[in-house]
């Protein structure tokens, strides 16, 4: 284990690439942490101008409501890690370094940990800044802060993770199997945004639930705010052990399938 | 290293058909063969990265693993590194996959004279360079085994007699070398055993100085050539002679030495304006084997 992260840190820690897309990703993330609540108001004030019921202005950045709001909002740049594994993933296929790992020494199966490995660290690399950002925006913007408040909706955070875990490994999948970084980013690009919402559309809802990105993306619902209160629509604020138990079974899965796809193949 | 009925087809061609062999702990074993006759594919399988089809192989005499990959050193067709990465830091992650400790790559890295350059980046490396990296790469974990597959594939002049030159030293001392090569030269200076390979079939494995038979090849030349031919004939120990550009080319036993030769001639009046001993080269064998098997 400590062996597989040795070697597969080294990898990046020397790559500009690697540092220029995980310093993007943060900056892009916690900007839009710090200006979403105010774009938003913004933008309801502004439909809301003719409106004859006073819109109140409202605040995604209270605990306990911040965990939920952060994360859902961090959850639509997750796309963009996607990208830094396939990258990394499909390089070592450009330069034929997994034919060099091999020969070396390493197992098949210590290959593909160690890109677990690296997906694992990703995953929770993104969390931490989720989980610091949120517990700052929290402590800045909660006028009465009890324990019970800020740990209430917390689990969010894991389930952040889990979000990303999975889908990241999804993107590793696609990576192993196409090889070709280009072909990778574009088809793993139309699964997200094209293919798998067309399948989902055509399938009824009960069995289109079960589609891996869809049930990813169940597993942290929109927040309510008090406007939606309004108009009577109620989000859940809650995760389901489904949603946990089905990404959590998704993970398994792409992993046995990127084994299974390598086990036997010429490299 | 042992290998048992090893098959292995892309599609309808057939990479290799059926290839037994041994290779024995301490002897440097060349493979030859054209281009395409499975050579690559071989050590591949050898190497775990490709998969044959059936057949197996044993590695110190035990089912191959990453631990037995451990113990031997590569390098397969083309250096293959982290082109961002300098030299060192590319050993430093083979070090890792293989254990070895990171004071061995300053001596892997002398040894192919590329110790200045280890804080460069691969990417800026010349073919030769790469090339050298990758032998020093395949020495990291003090491996009992090496393989080297057309290692001077691609190298200008010089950077062959270098790469020649390194893997004679390293054969100096004591490693078991697999070396895949088209270039014979490279293959019979340094080789102990050899296999031929076409078309995945084996043509011929055993010893190299068996596959060059017992016989030796003179040429002579005298001013007086009928009298020299019909001297040639009277001796026993001359099997053929045949007449090439003005001078005679000798198919002679072993143990006949060029000065008794030469003495033999004497003594029947023959004197002698050329001798030269040839011995028989392994292109020549290789080429004879491969025509062979065409007719």
């Amino acid at each position: 284990m400590n062996r597989l992260i040795k070697i597969d840190f080294r990898k990046y820690y020397h790559n500009r690439t690697f540092w220029v897309l995980s310093a993007l990703y943060v900056v892009l993330v916690v900007f839009v942490f710090m200006g979403i609540e105010s774009f938003l108001n913004h933008v309801v004030s502004n439909v809301g101008k003719n409106s004859q019921v006073a819109i109140p202005n409202f605040s995604l950045y209270s605990f306990p409501y911040v965990w939920q709001n952060l994360a859902y909002v961090a959850g639509f740049f997750k796309i963009f890690l996607a990208l830094i594994v396939i990258i990394f993933v499909t390089n070592e296929y450009s330069y034929k370094t997994i034919r060099q790992n091999v020969m070396s020494g390493m197992s098949r199966v210590e290959f593909l940990f160690s890109k677990v490995i690296f997906v694992l660290f990703i995953s929770l690399g993104v969390t931490l800044v989720l989980f610091l950002s949120a517990m700052l925006l929290g402590f800045a913007h909660t006028g009465h802060i009890t324990t019970a408040l800020v740990f209430g909706k917390m689990f969010f955070v894991p389930a952040y993770f889990l979000e990303v875990f999975a889908f990241l490994l999804m993107a590793m999948l696609f990576a192993f199997v196409l090889q070709k970084q280009g072909l990778s980013i574009a088809i793993f690009a139309l699964y997200y945004y094209v293919l798998e919402p067309i399948i989902a559309f055509k399938l009824p809802d009960n069995v289109a639930h079960f589609l891996p990105l869809k049930m990813i993306a169940h597993l942290i619902d929109v927040p309510n705010s008090s406007l939606m209160k309004i108009f009577g629509v109620n989000f859940r604020e809650t995760v389901s052990w489904m949603d946990i138990w089905g990404c959590l079974g998704y993970s398994v899965l792409f992993i046995v399938l990127v084994y299974l796809f390598l086990k036997n193949r010429d490299l | 290293m042992e290998i048992r009925n090893l098959s292995k087809s892309y599609g309808r061609l057939k990479a290799l058909d059926s290839l037994s062999l041994t290779v024995e702990k301490g002897s440097i074993f060349g493979i030859l063969g054209p281009n395409g006759s499975g050579k690559t594919t071989t050590l591949g399988i050898l190497l775990d990265i490709i998969k044959a089809d059936s057949g197996e192989h044993l590695w110190f005499g035990q089912r191959p693993s990453s631990a037995s990959r451990k113990r031997i050193g590569a390098l397969l067709e083309q250096p293959l590194f982290y082109p961002y990465l300098t030299a060192e830091q590319n050993l430093k992650v083979v070090a890792d996959i293989r254990g070895a400790a990171y004071n061995e790559i300053d001596d892997v890295l002398e040894m192919v004279s590329l110790r200045d350059k280890k804080l460069y980046k691969y990417s800026t490396f010349s073919l030769g360079m790469k090339q050298r990296l990758a032998i020093a790469a395949a020495m990291l974990g003090k491996p009992e085994v090496l393989i080297f597959d057309e290692p001077t594939n691609g190298l200008d002049p010089k950077g062959i007699a270098d790469i020649r030159n390194l893997i004679l030293e390293v054969a100096k001392q004591g490693f078991t070398i697999i070396l895949a090569s088209h270039l014979l030269d490279e293959v019979e200076k340094v080789c102990t055993h050899v296999l031929v390979l076409e078309k995945g079939k084996k043509r011929y494995a055993g010893p190299v100085n068996e596959a060059l038979g017992g016989a030796l090849i003179m040429e002579v030349a005298a001013n007086d050539t009928e009298k020299l031919q019909a001297a040639l004939s009277k001796i026993q120990a001359v099997k053929s002679a045949t007449k090439q550009n003005g001078m005679f080319v000798l198919t002679v036993d072993e143990d006949l030495l060029p000065e008794s030769l030469n003495k033999l001639l004497t003594e029947q009046g023959v004197y002698l304006s050329h001798l030269v001993v040839r011995t028989k080269s392994l292109e020549k064998y290789f080429l004879e084997l491969l025509s062979e098997s065409h007719e």
